[in-house]
């Protein structure tokens, strides 16, 4: 025989081969959750000579890690750029803490509840995914700056500048989670499964209508794809992934107020996106890492070098003259981010930069 | 209504940028933060007489905007939406971080063009005010004198209609991008410099958005439209927070909030603006 069915190859092949394949599928989840399982183990004893605190920074980068791997199917996979996604992550943060704080609620159901809120937020404001390119851009800017303004004036609710304090921990009976190894480790657990979700759905049929509407609506809706319903699930998703994150950051740093929700935030999560690279789930993890590290490693650098010049202390004054840098040099010489680049240059044995002065034929 | 004059000279900016480019520089509202602290700068630190003030301001906020042409906009030339979008954030982001890294205040007063106030009939207006509209007027006219009398301006009006045509035409579409971000700079500077009792470093963003608004109001790429659009923002953002205080008792602090609000409304029902025709998109 020839030829077999696929069907009887794999059973020939039996457990191991196909647990083998499993795990060759999925080597990047598998490599930065041993990766993440290790880390504490050699992270503790070096954090003190590096003056970085690195467990604690970790767990900021898996929180951010959730809301920029939403992000990222919304602007990379779909297209839709949102320069307002701050404001999800704070009605995710807001909805917790004030629901725990205030009305008494479970953490858990709390936490859930910051999910749900967010994303009934995103289908409210759906209606300006109508818009496109510049359009969109500005529109969603205008949400986060709105959302800002909400989360300061209504203070009633929400104690304006005075922020909200007191959030309790995320506890569960019988897991030590509250202990900073425990956060980390919880966090990560989260972080690490929304990866594995948001990998299989940009597989699936949605993510295939999702990149489809991203090159063209018009193909795509000839296609049978209802454009603008995919986009706002894709939204809303997103925006729910915004909630979650929020609602964990809320808990994990018990105490929030409007500040820490500003445009500069959303500017931050498009900086994650796009270093990390768009249309890449591990981009996001990469632009996370990259853009939370660098302000704590510039912080480390008196303990290492012993004398700095007074700009290099006086850092944080000024770190969006780093954050535009990053985001203008980046966008020119590596538009596809760090991840797509690093794999072009392993694959490809071919440079991740490109350079955008080279004389090209006629347009 | 000053603050409307201030919001069409920052959509004028928009405007000419988007017409010669197809793209929405982010980075606007900071060359009129630039704008106000240079004039700081220059009249107060440095002491240099007035009309030499607003000649240097502008002239600076022009290199300013062409250095932000060439090395942001150029390079990605080819890129798409997304690109230059992300490139001028980017850049709006540096400026502002410059801005405060130069000029740390909170604010700096900058003097008027002159003092005291003028008795009218019925009402006395603040010379400043008169010195507002007067030079966002000298500018609307200088505008439509370069776009409609000058080889140069059609070129650009040429631009706006189809890049790819005019290039095939003998018009160098590059340079055309360079002079719309050297122009929309000045008027960003002279923006700046009208708005500024107080400069400060993070005016950019608020002012990026109330200009865009003023711009999408009026219709974006209808240069004209920016003075109607400015003019209603402006009007709108006098109206609003006293209706919001005294009928409905809110914070005033909501204010902030205005231009984005109006934004959003006017892209959802008209997004072709007020004045505006509809639009044909092309696939």
């Amino acid at each position: 025989m020839a030829e077999k069915s696929k069907a009887e190859t794999r059973k020939e092949e039996g457990l191991g081969s196909r647990f083998l394949a499993l795990v060759v599928r999925n080597k990047i989840l598998l490599i930065l959750a041993f990766f993440i399982a290790i880390m504490p183990v050699w992270a503790d004893p070096i954090s003190k000579p590096l003056g970085i605190d690195l467990v604690y920074v970790m767990r900021l980068v898996g929180v951010f890690t959730i809301v920029a791997v939403g992000l990222n199917l919304l602007m990379g996979y779909a297209g839709q750029i949102s320069l307002g996604h701050g404001a999800f992550f704070g009605v995710g943060a807001y909805t917790s803490a004030l629901l725990t704080v205030k009305a008494g609620f479970p953490v858990w159901f709390a936490l859930i509840l910051s999910i749900v809120v967010a994303a009934i937020v995103g289908l409210l404001v759906a209606p300006i995914l109508r818009l496109k390119g510049h359009y969109l851009a500005m529109a969603t800017l205008g949400l986060g700056i709105i959302a800002f303004v909400f989360f300061r004036e209504l203070v009633w609710l929400t104690n304006g500048n005075d922020g909200v304090r007191g959030i309790p921990e995320l506890a569960l009976p019988g897991l030590n989670i509250t202990t900073r190894k425990g956060e980390y480790f919880f966090v990560w657990i989260l972080a690490l499964l929304v990866l594995i979700l948001c990998g299989n759905i940009v597989r699936s049929r949605q993510g295939r209508a999702i990149k489809a509407l991203h090159h063209s609506e018009v193909a795509a809706e000839a296609m049978g794809i209802n454009v603008s319903w995919h986009k706002i699930k894709i939204f809303m998703f997103s925006a729910a992934l915004g909630g979650l994150a929020g609602g964990v950051f809320a808990h994990l740093q018990g105490y929030i107020d409007p500040g820490s929700f500003s445009i500069m935030l959303s500017i931050e999560l498009v900086t994650m996106v796009v270093v990390g690279g768009m249309e890449s789930i591990w981009g996001a993890v990469a632009g996370a890492g990259v853009i939370l590290f660098i302000p704590e490693i510039i912080e480390a650098l008196p303990k290492w070098l012993g004398d700095v010049p007074r700009w290099v202390e006086r850092y944080s004054l000024y770190e969006g003259i780093l954050f535009g840098l990053i985001l203008i040099l980046t966008m020119i010489f590596m538009p596809s981010g760090i991840t797509k680049g690093l794999s072009d240059m392993t694959r490809f044995r071919r440079s991740p930069f490109v350079n955008p002065f080279r004389k090209k034929g006629v347009e | 209504m000053a603050n409307g004059c201030v919001y069409v000279l920052v959509a004028m900016g928009f405007n000419i940028i988007y017409n010669s480019t197809g793209i929405i520089n982010f980075a606007q509202g900071e060359f009129s933060m630039f704008g106000g602290l240079l004039a700081f700068t220059f009249a107060v630190s440095l002491g240099v007489p007035l009309p030499l003030v607003i000649i240097l301001t502008l002239l600076t906020c022009a290199v300013i905007g062409g250095v932000t042409e060439r090395l942001v906009i150029y390079p990605l030339r080819r890129a798409g939406v997304l690109a230059a979008i992300i490139a001028t954030i980017g850049a709006s982001i540096l400026y502002k971080s410059l801005g405060r890294l130069f000029w740390p205040k909170e604010a700096y007063k900058v003097p008027d063009f002159t003092a005291g106030n003028l008795p009218m009939p019925g009402a006395t207006v603040s010379s400043q005010f008169l010195w507002a509209i007067g030079l966002t007027a000298l500018s609307v006219f200088l505008a439509w004198l370069f776009f409609n009398r000058t080889r140069t301006g059609k070129a650009m009006r040429a631009c706006s209609v189809n890049r790819q045509a005019a290039s095939l035409v003998g018009i160098n579409v590059s340079h055309m991008s360079l002079y719309a971000f050297v122009i929309a700079g000045a008027l960003g500077g002279l923006a700046g410099f009208i708005n500024a009792p107080y400069a400060k470093y993070s005016i950019g963003l608020f002012l990026g958005i109330k200009g865009f608004t003023a711009s999408v109001v009026g219709g974006l790429g209808n240069t004209f439209g920016a003075v109607a659009g400015g003019l209603v923002l402006g009007l709108l953002e006098e109206l609003i927070p006293g209706f919001l205080t005294v009928v409905l008792g809110v914070s005033s602090g909501f204010k902030e909030a205005i231009a984005a609000i109006v934004l959003i409304l006017v892209l959802l029902w008209r997004p072709q603006g007020i004045l505006g025709k509809g639009v044909v998109e092309k696939v």
